[in-house]
């Protein structure tokens, strides 16, 4: 009934390795965490360059468009736009490199 | 002189060419590897390219590689009052 070696579907042969659907909380929190640390560095970067008063494209691009992690609503922090899934959101996870890629915007209205 | 400290925090394996090309650019060839480049528009773009692989922060100086080695060396737990020989020697 427990241990290692109980009787589970993925056990009892054939390859059945789920994904679960949704993030665990402890994934959420790493996310967050991740989330946040790409928000420090670029307001590192943005704050060394303001103090030569220069400036360039991509932070100003990322600055305008890219919501910081406390503005982001917990839908688009942990589920993304995929046109193929029923109700048109899937978890992040889903993502290939989903650890290492920034996707924070998704269609307005889904 | 300002100047970024980079760590390499994430591999890039499997990631673009571009951002594994941006990687060796900046000099950073394995995780937890720091370099220091000046703050320049150039050294910036870069580091946006790689922003989710690295930890950032401005500094005043570089540090040497000895230096980084020294910081990162743990305290032996002693330390040496006096060495023979190196004393007042009684003649």
């Amino acid at each position: 009934m427990f241990g290692p070696f109980r009787l589970t579907n993925p056990l009892s042969g054939g390859l059945l390795w789920k994904i679960p659907w949704r993030l665990s909380r402890h994934q959420k929190y790493r996310q967050r965490n991740r989330l946040r640390h790409v928000d420090s560095v670029i307001s590192t970067v943005e704050a060394a360059l303001g103090r030569q008063s220069k400036t360039i494209r991509k932070v100003e691009m990322w600055k305008a468009e890219m919501p910081v992690e406390q503005e982001m609503l917990p839908k688009d922090k942990y589920t993304v736009f995929d046109r193929k899934v029923k109700r048109y959101r899937k978890g992040i996870h889903k993502v290939p490199k989903w650890t290492r890629v920034s996707q924070r915007l998704n269609p307005p209205g889904f | 002189m300002a100047y970024f400290r980079i760590t390499l925090l994430r591999s890039a394996i499997g990631l673009p060419l571009k951002s594994r090309q941006t990687l060796s650019a900046l000099g950073l060839k394995k995780r937890m590897a720091t370099v220091y480049h000046p703050v320049t528009q150039t050294i910036a773009g870069q580091i946006m390219r790689v922003k989710e692989l690295v930890d950032v922060a401005e500094v005043a100086e570089p540090k040497t590689v000895q230096q980084m080695r020294e910081a990162r060396r743990p305290d032996p737990g002693y330390y040496v009052e006096k060495t023979y020989g190196s004393g007042d020697r009684i003649v």
